[in-house]
């Protein structure tokens, strides 16, 4: 497991000030509908504002638009983002799995052409990695590119495709050779408005029609262009990623809210032994998912690529994602019925949504069966 | 947390002692290696050298718990050096010459002049001590133990999950050898979450040595054809005690920061708490790893399990730090939650 201290130097702390202080200006509490982590809303004017502040992005090297921050400074940003229930939807895969997959793998013409304007907030991205037959044994994609005079033509169908009806590109792997099941794989930028993509949304079982979608891909054109990295390298790419995908604070904050407003809205009960006791339990872990998380940002900065380190932690942050909601509601122990009159409170909507969403924390960005099986090859 | 070189060589003699540990429960005293831990000034961390110490730092002594805890190590080092001795010296006692241990704060004690009266319950060793450290009526005190040549108290005999002394010392108007008022910021609250540190301490080298036993121990076991960690249903305990491990040892380096700093009831308090549930969590997937052979005298699982077992009560179970910590954080009100998430004490006291 990484080691890296889990403090702030006096920089990171001021930055952390001024996103506090945005975000009290910008987005005040009670003036917006706050969302559950990186679940949140989607609202392009905020994600400007953010972009605008030098905050969307920020990895990215200087001469491409962002500012060359640490993993640790995008951490102390995020995390403010998050508990606050910050609308991230249109920016949030474009920070945190694009940018850095372009610095790294991207040539010189795709980083000066996407990388100014995802750190403007210009671009909204989705991922095409699930497929009918392919979700947990990703390798097994069958979304093809077939080489043509003119580049690549892809076909075939991705699954539960988070933002596709607003993404301006995909990230999608595919397969464009033969070879055993981790060779022969790739990955495309595609273009969303291109001719043959259609995207058809799938209704969530919270009743949100405007998250998931299928995605179908009948032989769209792709240049050499549009080509992440090399031919045939997409999956050794992708698992390079995931220490960034899995560790961060979306991984463990998304139900901090319901604490919080908890606290706000049954000031009696949170005050009662049993409440009492809940909340410092549930403090601890905040506090020791915290200092992990942090700690691997630090050992990303220091050159590491802590995938193992992550995948303790996305599993072990998820599943206490899901235990808030249940412990919360055991302590409550009153049906979740509303109707338009009284008005749900903000707790009692956060809390409905919780329910609902929270299968999902230990499914989405890899099942935490997969992140055992990833995290064991790390123990020694 | 990287092992430091006081880690490492602490690790070296308790391993060089590490057949005392059966002999110690079957007699109730490791005399080698207390004097082993005597003579290397590893018992006297981290008390100043002009007090008769050895000097150095909280992450230090804790270091040495670690250590400890990894070696299920039999004898009161907790309670003579990093809560103890840390006691002794805050009020500017010296330490004395022999087998010392800690009055637990939860003793009903009362001074009469210089004379100690009431009942200790669970004192680490008692019997075997010479001297007793104790708070008391807001006095730091030094008293005679049991094993004192004289004005001895009274003790009767008792003993934890893992066999180790937890004995009744009755005062009934002992002497006492030294006494010095407490200085401000050392309380009976401050006396807890020192026990509590150094509890979590132990437990974190208790839990990183089970993580490591149980790990070779899925490596080396083999069943239907191949060696049993190779299963997923096996290595989702060993993913549940690594985690587990990683969390306590994060906890404790988080406390120890904040210590050192001058804090550290919200941190002490999450570290223990945390670590009493790691303790749950990791002795139950590493039984269920083992197996039968972990189940007996001969594999040495046990000296850990059952130590953590009886640790996650001792100086304030889960609840007791759990009800603490949320009460101060009610208090302080939901907008300061967060903040009190990421900076710890330096928000909430």
């Amino acid at each position: 497991m990484v080691t890296s201290p889990a403090t702030l130097t006096a920089p990171e702390l001021e930055l952390r000030e001024q996103v506090r202080a945005f975000l009290a200006e910008t987005l005040a509490w009670g003036t917006f509908e706050p969302g559950l982590g990186m679940a949140a809303g989607v609202d392009r004017t905020f994600s400007a504002a953010l972009a605008g502040r030098g905050w969307v992005g920020m990895s990215v090297p200087a001469r491409y638009g962002g500012r060359g921050a640490t993993a640790v400074d995008r951490f102390v940003v995020v995390e403010e983002l998050l508990r606050w229930g910050a609308p991230v939807g249109h920016h949030w895969v474009a920070d945190r799995q694009i940018a850095p997959v372009l610095v790294r793998y991207g040539t010189e013409e795709q980083k000066q052409w996407l990388l100014p304007r995802i750190c403007r907030a210009e671009l909204c991205f989705c991922i095409g990695m699930s497929e009918p037959d392919a979700g947990s044994d990703l390798a097994s994609v069958r979304t093809r590119g077939v080489r043509d005079a003119d580049g690549w033509r892809v076909s075939g169908v991705k699954v539960w495709t988070s933002n596709a009806m607003r993404a301006d590109f995909m990230i999608a792997l595919c397969r464009t050779g033969e070879g055993a099941r981790h060779q022969g794989l790739s990955r495309f930028l595609i273009d969303m408005r291109s001719p043959g993509v259609t995207v058809r949304p799938i209704p969530f079982l919270n009743g949100s029609t405007d998250h998931f979608a299928e995605v179908v891909l009948d032989g769209v054109a792709v240049s050499d262009e549009m080509v992440i990295g090399e031919i045939g390298q997409g999956w050794a790419q992708n698992a390079n990623e995931l220490a960034f995908e899995r560790s961060g604070p979306d991984r463990w904050i998304s139900t901090f809210l319901l604490v919080q407003e908890f606290m706000r809205e049954w000031p009696d009960l949170a005050a009662s032994p049993a409440g009492s006791g809940l909340i410092g339990e549930l403090a601890a872990q905040y506090w020791v998912l915290h200092r992990l998380s942090l700690a691997v940002a630090r050992a990303i900065d220091a050159g590491g690529t802590p995938a193992a380190e992550a995948a303790l932690i996305k599993e072990m942050g998820t599943r206490f994602e899901q235990d808030v909601v249940s412990a919360l509601r055991e302590l409550l122990d009153r049906e979740l019925v509303c109707g338009p009159d009284p008005a749900p409170s903000l707790f009692e909507r956060l809390l409905r949504r919780a329910v609902l969403d929270a299968p999902s924390f230990t499914i989405r960005g890899g099942t935490n069966e997969v992140l055992r099986s990833v995290a064991v090859k790390g123990l020694s | 947390m990287t092992d430091s070189e006081l880690y490492l060589t602490a690790a070296q003699l308790f391993a060089a002692h590490s057949h005392d540990i059966a002999e110690a429960e079957a007699t109730g005293w490791a005399q080698q290696l207390w004097k082993a831990l005597q003579q290397s000034g590893f018992s006297d961390v981290p008390v100043p050298e002009d007090l008769g110490g050895s000097g150095g730092t909280v992450d230090d002594a804790v270091q040495l718990l670690r250590a400890a805890g990894a070696h299920a190590v039999p004898v009161p080092l907790a309670e003579a050096g990093l809560v103890g001795g840390w006691l002794l010296a805050s009020a500017g006692l010296a330490l004395p010459q022999g087998v010392r241990t800690l009055l637990p704060p939860a003793a009903t004690l009362h001074l009469d002049g210089d004379r100690l009266f009431g009942t200790a319950p669970a004192v680490a060793w008692g019997h075997r001590a010479e001297h007793l450290i104790g708070l008391v009526d807001g006095v730091v005190v030094l008293a005679p133990g049991p094993a004192a040549e004289s004005g001895a108290p009274a003790v009767t005999r008792g003993a934890n999950l893992a066999d180790e002394p937890r004995d009744t010392v009755v005062f009934d108007g002992v002497p006492l050898t030294a006494r010095a008022d407490a200085p401000h910021g050392v309380t009976e609250q401050t006396l807890w979450e020192r026990s509590a540190l150094g509890r979590a301490a132990l437990m974190a080298g208790a839990i990183s040595a089970v993580a490591a036993m149980t790990l070779r121990y899925s490596g080396e076991r083999e069943q239907f054809g191949r060696p049993i960690g190779r299963f997923q249903a096996v290595q989702a305990h060993l993913v549940t005690i690594h985690q587990q491990a990683a969390v306590v040892a994060s906890a404790i380096d988080g406390a120890v920061e904040a210590v050192e700093l001058g804090r550290g009831s919200f941190e002490i308090a999450c570290a223990k708490m945390l670590a009493d549930r790691a303790a749950r969590l990791v002795t139950a997937a590493a039984h269920q790893t083992h197996g039968a052979i972990g189940m007996t005298k001969e594999y040495p699982l046990h000296y850990l399990t059952r130590r953590l077992w009886a640790w996650q009560d001792e100086a304030g179970g889960h609840d007791r730090w759990a009800g603490r910590l949320g009460a101060a954080l009610v208090a302080y009100g939901p907008d300061a939650l967060y903040p009190a998430i990421q900076s710890g004490s330096e928000v909430v006291q």
